[in-house]
């Protein structure tokens, strides 16, 4: 892969300048534990997510389930673990998505100008008028609710926003000396692209895509709470919070603990781009 | 005549990771009335730097000692209050790219009439009469509508014109000009040395001009202090200098300069680059480079030692020189 | 007489410059009319002040920036008529040397993937690479070594000289230098500058030489052409210019280089006025309002770039 080589030194440094900040460290670590939660959640989680202790409906939390059982008797506890996966696997696919569309759309843009980059800006432009999570349910609507399909929508409504923000950076990468001279050598517009912009930008990217995980958990939570997400019973955050909601009263607990794991993560998440932006940009 | 700047010992210290660069190192100067010295150098031989001491406009992790006298008060000793009121009315100074000092808001005519109410407390009519009198002095034709200018819209020329005038509204004594005429063109950069020495004439105000280039300092200087990984490696009159130059270095400047190769199908050459502040070579910092290199320049930093009277020299070459002028005084 | 490398015939560049939407754009006529020849194994010199369109016309010939009109003939060939995917091939035989070292050089990727560039894009196979770099980088005077370090690691001059390896890479027949020492110190100019002559000497090069410094270019060029407002004004041999500069500007030009002999006095002609902006050029002459041998024919009628007493020059003083 092209970022393979030539990005080890950035990277060793960014190592290190994350270990030397506060914030960055422990927002850092925070993110690691969280991740690791998602990998190994199913193994340690005490029960089966899906099964149904009938002597035990709504019970608050208590010694056998920790953080208590919902309506039809699941442990909310194991329910959180399982769902932690599902919950960050579709918000960094989403992600990922967003990062290869937005940062090819952004730099080729950005790169060749004219009428190709006016005419995807403008089409950017009308799918940013839209709300993100607006687009994003269009776009379930089209293709049914799962959670691949959530995972689509999610992507593709951050794309225009993602490429933007690309466009940006990489205009001024376009001014550049390099890449007027890897011009005049004669390279390819694919190579130039690859080679001269986007090492460039990669702090750039790191940051918002960074963020972009961020707004794509509260995505995914969004869409599992309306019900056009990940379907039951497949444990997910955002539709354990929906089942919870009319229990309020009844069984706080229901609704609560993925609410909390939920502001969690996106809060560490948004730390941790935080932190990288100062770390990559000193001045501000 | 008395000297308006002494300047002894001036060393400046920045602190980077904990370890500490000497930037400059142990200049020392001193400026006469009406005189004008140069101090070149290559970039990142501490002239800059040097200036910048002088005016104590160093960020924070630079830490200046030694002394720098101006009409016999150090400066050093001044509150950063006290130095507010020396900048501008006693020292002035003008930089390379003069946008960077100009407020982009602000119209020529405000922003040096502000400084002429504020320091010299003169009413609204008396600044404007006094703004078009400097405007026109440093030969701007059209000062009533450059008044109304902003600075975006000036060429470089004029802008380094504007710059000047506003140095020299308070009447200073002394002009630190850093590379005035790096950023012009030949043509503009002519116009404006023109300007500078018709105008020191005129205020009688003595200069330092810091440059790379030794053809401004041919044109513009009376004394020249050559500098070379933050030392004074030779200082001497400008025709002393430029006809009978001492130091290898200066030797080897003066002959790569396109100019003086004449004829000759390949020019002179320095091997090597400047050295910087963390990688100074121990002895004579100019030795990994030199022609002349001897087994002491390589273990001692040479002294600035004293050379036919006429100039002063850090090279070992000249030795010898010293120790009958010892003899004989 | 030898045949001539590249011919530049009437080259025009404009500019669109446009305010707003609904205003009448506008036109900055960076280069007008530009006649060059440049033979085989010489040095063309191209001098002219900031915004003279001396830049503009070393990129419109690697057609970098696509030219308005004109013809570009480099080997017999209109370039300007070549598709994309010729022209790219064609690169391999015309390069460019530019004048930031600092910023010309991508600060992410090591000596070895930026040399490497033009050996992949001009398909030269893998196993050749490593000693065509090797070789180039011995040639510029650094070592191979450094094949493996970043650009930061290096002083001004050695990436000058990394920039020099590169548009050597493919040994091209024709290097643009545009203004290839402007950034670099004294001591490091003149290192870069005789190793540009030696590689001349070497692979028989030709040098389109793009400079501000008038004594850089008396040094390195066997010919001169003066740029003033897009348009060549004055063209000759090196010599014959330095020694009996024509046109006036010319001749302020070269009495406005500071000279660092204290002795040698010299009569300055020191020109009145700047520049005048390229995107509304005086009429006539495009000198005259700085000329101080304006004549009433200058104000209205432009001068014809013509030859007489065997010099060409664009100004009436000389016409018959």
């Amino acid at each position: 892969m092209f970022w393979s080589r030539q990005w080890s030194v950035p990277r060793l440094e960014l190592w290190e300048k994350i270990m030397q900040q506060k914030k960055a460290k422990y927002s850092f670590l925070m993110m690691l534990c969280i991740v690791l939660l998602g990998i190994i959640g199913p193994w340690i989680a005490p029960h089966d997510p899906t099964k149904t202790y009938y002597e035990a409906f709504m019970q608050g939390p208590s010694k056998d389930f920790w953080l208590g059982t919902d309506a039809i008797g699941r442990d909310i506890l194991s329910r959180m673990l399982y769902g932690t996966r599902v919950t960050l696997t579709v918000a960094l696919l989403a992600s990922v998505m967003t990062f290869v569309a937005g940062t090819l759309i952004g730099v080729t843009c950005a790169y060749l100008g004219g009428i190709v980059d006016n005419l995807i800006m403008r089409i950017m432009d009308i799918m940013l008028a839209l709300p993100g999570i607006v687009l994003a349910l269009a776009i379930v609507a089209v293709l049914g609710p799962s959670q691949e399909n959530a995972m689509i929508a999610i992507g593709i409504s951050s794309i225009p926003a993602f490429s933007i923000l690309i466009r940006g950076a990489a205009l001024s990468i376009k001014q550049s000396g390099y890449v007027e001279a890897s011009r005049s050598i004669g390279s390819s517009n694919w190579w130039i692209i690859t080679r001269q912009f986007i090492p460039n930008i990669s702090n750039v990217l790191i940051v918002y895509t960074t963020m972009f995980i961020g707004s794509a958990i509260l995505g995914t939570s969004a869409l599992g709470f309306i019900g056009l997400g990940a379907q039951p019973p497949t444990p997910e955050w955002g539709t354990m919070l929906n089942e919870g909601k009319n229990y309020l009263r009844e069984a706080w607990w229901l609704a609560t603990f993925p609410g909390l794991a939920i502001t969690a993560v996106v809060f560490t998440v948004y730390l941790l781009g935080d932190a990288l932006r100062d770390i990559f940009d000193p001045k501000s | 005549m008395t000297n308006v700047l002494e300047v002894t010992g001036l060393t400046t210290t920045f602190s980077k990771n904990e370890k500490a660069f000497k930037v400059v190192d142990n200049l020392c100067l001193q400026v006469k009335r009406g005189e004008s010295v140069g101090i070149v150098g290559e970039s990142g031989c501490g002239k800059s730097v040097a200036s910048l001491s002088m005016m104590r406009l160093l960020s924070k992790n630079g830490s200046i000692a030694g002394r720098i006298q101006l009409n016999g008060a150090d400066l050093l000793r001044y509150s950063e209050k006290e130095m507010q009121k020396i900048r501008g009315k006693e020292i002035a100074m003008i930089f390379q790219e003069p946008m960077t000092s100009l407020n982009p808001v602000l119209t020529i005519g405000k922003q040096l009439s502000e400084g002429l109410e504020k320091h010299e407390g003169m009413n609204r009519v008396q600044s404007r009469q006094r703004v078009l009198e400097l405007l026109t002095q440093v030969g701007i034709s059209r000062a009533n509508e450059i008044y109304h200018e902003y600075p975006h819209r000036l060429s470089g020329g004029m802008r380094q014109r504007v710059m000047i005038a506003m140095a020299i509204a308070c009447h200073p004594k002394l002009l630190i000009a850093d590379e005035p005429t790096t950023a012009l063109d030949v043509t503009i950069q002519a116009q404006i040395l023109d300007v500078m020495k018709k105008i020191q004439r005129e205020l009688g105000m003595s200069l330092i001009m810091i440059t790379h280039d030794l053809g401004v300092v041919a044109e513009t200087c009376d004394r020249v202090l050559v500098m070379y990984a933050g030392q004074v490696i030779e200082a001497a009159d400008v025709r002393t200098l430029l006809r009978s130059p001492k130091h290898p270095y200066t030797v080897g400047l003066i002959k790569s300069t396109p100019h003086n190769a004449k004829g000759q199908k390949r020019l002179h050459s320095i091997a090597g680059s400047v050295p910087t502040p963390d990688h100074y070579p121990k002895g004579c910092r100019f030795a990994p480079r030199c022609e002349k290199v001897m087994a002491v320049c390589l273990e001692q930093n040479p002294p600035l030692l004293d050379v036919d009277q006429q100039s002063e020299c850090r090279c070992w070459l000249y030795r010898e020189n010293r120790e009958s002028t010892a003899v004989n005084g | 007489m030898k045949t001539p490398l590249l011919q530049v015939k009437n080259l025009n560049k404009k500019f669109l410059t446009r305010k707003g939407w609904f205003q009448p754009p506008s036109y900055v006529h960076a280069v007008h009319g530009v006649n060059v020849t440049v033979n085989a194994g010489e040095t063309l010199g191209i001098v002219g002040e900031s915004g003279c369109g001396k830049s503009t016309l070393g990129r419109c010939i690697l057609r970098l920036i696509e030219p308005t009109d004109g013809e570009i003939v480099f080997e017999g060939q209109n370039i300007r008529s070549l598709q994309k995917a010729d022209m790219q091939k064609l690169r391999r035989d015309m390069q460019m040397v530019f004048q930031n070292p600092f910023d010309t050089l991508n600060p992410k990727l090591t000596i070895q993937h930026i040399l490497s560039e033009p050996l992949i894009a001009h398909g030269i196979p893998k196993r050749e690479r490593a000693a065509m770099m090797e070789e180039t980088m011995e040639i510029v005077g650094l070592n191979k070594n450094h094949l493996s370090r970043y650009a930061h690691e290096f002083s001004g001059g050695q990436r000058q000289r990394i920039g020099i390896a590169r548009a050597l890479m493919l040994r091209p027949k024709l290097i643009i230098a545009d203004e290839p020492v402007s950034a670099l110190d004294v001591s490091i100019q003149s290192q870069i500058l005789n190793l540009l002559q030696d590689l001349q000497e070497q692979f028989s090069l030709t040098y389109l030489f793009i400079s501000h410094d008038l004594s850089v270019v008396e040094h390195i060029a066997d010919r001169v052409a003066v740029m003033y407002l897009g348009e060549v004004i004055e063209l000759a041999k090196k010599e014959e210019l330095f020694q009996r500069p024509m046109h006036p500007y010319t001749q302020s030009l070269l009495s406005a280089i500071p000279i660092t002999d204290p002795d040698e006095k010299k009569e300055r002609i020191i020109l009145t006025g700047d520049l005048p902006s390229p995107s509304n050029p005086p009429q006539g002459c495009k000198f005259h309002p700085r000329c101080w041998a304006c004549m009433d024919v200058c104000k209205t009628e432009a001068p014809p770039f013509t030859e007489t007493d065997g010099r060409l020059v664009a100004c009436h003083l000389y016409e018959k």
